[in-house]
């Protein structure tokens, strides 16, 4: 477990550097297995930080959430720096976006957590429908206990931690400023789940499943949204002129709108889940992120969001890189 | 009003009757929640839900909908949309959103009255089911409403046990129950009572409250209150709360077509989204995430009540329940509520 009061005592300090405009962290949600971001200008806003196997959202993607609206005559631009707590996908994202020039370096203050694993938050709600008490869970000895109704539970952590922690190889913060604790071990297992059943799959039969799948994307664009690597200023999908992908909701528009965003993701994504997380229809967005990642992987012996030096995958050219495409 | 029993034992019976003479949206489980869809047999239902994944605007206003075919050439055609009158009934709605299709009427049946939402609703029969399982971001409640209410559907099933207590609530229920007669028999003040206790249940496993008094008033002083800002910081701007919602039914007009056919088409859109709003000129109104979560809010809350004396809220808990950030529209109104201004 990660120590509280080490995090708020360090978010305070880090809150007291004059280049610090404010720093986001986690707090309590608002009812149930909810946790939510904070962003903390005061001392006594950096005392709600916690952080839990609940605290599952990226928070990567609120730096560039921030809205730089026209400056006022005689008005100076804050470019004071934003403090981040950061697990180790968090901060590989925030490395990933340094690497593409999406942000600086200097922009950004990381609070690293090494990450015990987060809690898949649509398993537990689905576990535990009618919790509305606001509930902390501690995770001791390979458990997560928690009282629900006044009744004690203990559920084996892997029963409910999320799927993509699970195969995590990077679960401490691979750039930071400051570390709260000890690195946690590295111990990913190997294979994603679904992934194989689908390659194991006939075309047919791998088609039909992304088939149902998409057919119910509602095109909310949450999996955009709450995705640290999407933060282009205008989304391809919604220019109208060209307009790559139609407005219709349909099962040939939803399927370019996931396609094409995997394909922006291949080689970028760091596989935090918080695409597949945010989606109100259960789309299993992952499963395609990971066998994208894989490929990558296999092809270039490349892994995103590690070294901020790094050329990101697509923007760089090496005589070596496979080429059995061309015949 | 009359209050008819039917067993358990027959209920299969009259859902398979019904679907030879009505299209038949039911709560059906796919993919590990409940959606409502057309179903041919009893055995596709699936009655333990909570509450459907999208809201059941959707089968009357559609996220999709054609206007109108169009064919290019040197004066171009139009063909307009036909309008399909096919009997509907939406079996296993619950109050919360049979409340939505009345809060949406205001909107379609105003001024302009809209003929495709109109012949939809007119075409269909709101067959409720009361909700004996609230779950922890239900809060109907708090707006004097019911999870076993009858007011916004033309028939309320109630599950009570061995038999479904059926309330039929207007002349269109009442026509439709007549088609079905012999499956139902009256019922006794014993299962009135057992609906009666079955709701007081209900209404007691809603935890949560959101303090609608006087929230309108409160608004109008609030506007350029930082709680706007508070709230649109951690929001991410997707349009999950908006899609998801039952009384939100904002769309957008486009053009879409090939070289040889096209459609005049109207989609969902959502104010979450910043070109909802944006001009052709490149101005937009609303800015910045704030002015869109603090519109989607006013919208509901103030906005709706001002024009058509209602909120446009239902406690049905979607935009709570699948919010990808926790922005919780209870939590943030009680706090409006308890404002000191």
């Amino acid at each position: 477990m990660v120590d509280q009061k080490k995090l708020v005592e360090v978010a305070k300090e880090t809150l007291a550097r004059k280049d610090v405009k404010y720093i986001i962290g986690y707090k309590k949600g608002s009812y149930g297995f909810q946790t939510s971001a904070a962003f903390a200008y005061t001392p006594k806003d950096v005392e709600e930080f916690i952080f839990t196997p609940l605290c599952n959202k990226n928070l990567a993607k609120y730096p560039l959430k921030e809205e730089k609206l026209p400056l006022k005559r005689g008005e100076e631009e804050d470019k004071r720096k934003i403090g981040i707590v950061v697990k180790g996908c968090d901060s590989r994202a925030i490395v990933q976006i340094i690497q593409e020039n999406g942000m600086k370096r200097e922009e950004v203050v990381l609070i690293g957590i090494p990450c015990p694993g987060v809690i898949d938050q649509k398993e537990i709600e689905k576990r535990f429908p009618n919790q509305s008490e606001i509930t902390e869970i501690d995770e001791i000895n390979d458990e997560y206990v928690f009282t629900v109704e006044g009744k004690e539970h203990k559920i084996p952590k892997q029963e409910l931690l999320a799927e993509v922690c699970k195969t995590c190889g990077y679960p401490n913060p691979v750039l930071y400023d400051v570390m709260i604790g000890e690195e946690v071990e590295v111990n990913p297992k190997a294979e994603y789940e679904g992934i194989k059943k689908l390659e194991e799959a006939t075309l047919e039969n791998r088609w039909e499943y992304w088939e149902k799948q998409f057919q119910r994307c509602i095109r909310c664009y949450a999996c955009r949204e709450a995705c640290p690597l999407c933060y282009c200023s205008t989304c391809m999908a919604d220019l109208l002129e060209p307009q790559w992908i139609r407005r219709s909701v349909n099962l040939s528009e939803n399927t370019a709108w996931n396609i094409m965003r995997a394909y922006h993701l291949a080689g970028r994504c760091v596989g935090c889940g918080a695409c597949e997380n945010a989606c109100p229809m259960d789309i299993p967005l992952m499963e395609l992120n990971k066998k994208l990642g894989e490929e990558v992987k296999e092809m270039f012996e490349y892994t995103p969001g590690l070294d901020i030096d790094a050329k990101p995958l697509l923007g760089s050219f090496n005589p070596d890189d496979p080429e059995e495409f061309i015949k | 009003m009359e209050s008819l029993i039917i067993s358990k034992e027959k209920f299969p019976e009259i859902i398979n009757t019904i679907v030879k003479s009505y299209r038949l949206f039911a709560p059906t489980e796919e993919n590990g929640f409940s959606g409502f869809n057309i179903i041919k047999d009893y055995s596709e239902m699936d009655l333990s839900y909570l509450n459907s994944r999208m809201p059941p605007k959707a089968i009357l206003f559609n996220q999709t909908e054609t206007l109108f075919l169009m064919e290019p050439g040197t004066k171009g055609t139009i063909k307009p949309k036909e309008i399909r009158n096919e009997k509907t009934a939406i079996f296993a709605i619950r109050p919360c959103d049979a409340k939505g299709f009345r809060i949406l009427d205001t909107v379609f049946f105003g001024d302009v009255v809209d003929p495709l939402y109109k012949a939809n609703r007119d075409n269909s029969v709101l067959i409720g089911l009361s909700c004996n399982q609230p779950d922890s971001s239900c809060f109907c409640t708090s707006f004097g409403d019911s999870p076993a209410s009858g007011k916004y559907v033309d028939i309320l099933f109630t599950d009570i046990e061995e038999n479904y207590l059926v309330e039929v609530m207007t002349e269109k229920g009442k026509d439709f129950i007549n088609d079905f007669s012999r499956f139902f028999s009256p019922a006794s003040s014993k299962e009135i009572e057992a609906k009666n206790a079955k709701e007081q249940e209900a209404i007691g496993l809603i935890k949560r409250n959101l303090k609608v008094e006087g929230i309108e008033e409160k608004m109008d002083k609030m506007f350029d209150h930082p709680i706007w800002e508070e709230y649109a910081k951690k929001c991410i701007g997707c349009g999950a709360c908006t899609y998801l919602c039952m009384t939100c039914r904002c769309f957008d007009m486009l053009d879409e077509g090939t070289l040889d056919k096209g459609a005049r088409i109207r989609v969902w859109d959502s104010c979450m989204f910043p070109e909802y709003t944006i001009h052709t000129s490149g101005h937009n109104p609303r800015p910045a995430r704030m002015n869109r979560v603090r519109n989607r809010f006013y919208c509901k809350y103030s906005y709706f009540p001002k024009n058509s004396d209602v909120i446009a809220c239902t406690g049905c808990g979607r935009c709570i329940r699948y919010c990808p950030v926790n922005i919780d529209i209870i939590e943030l109104m009680n706090r409006v509520s308890e404002m000191e201004l």
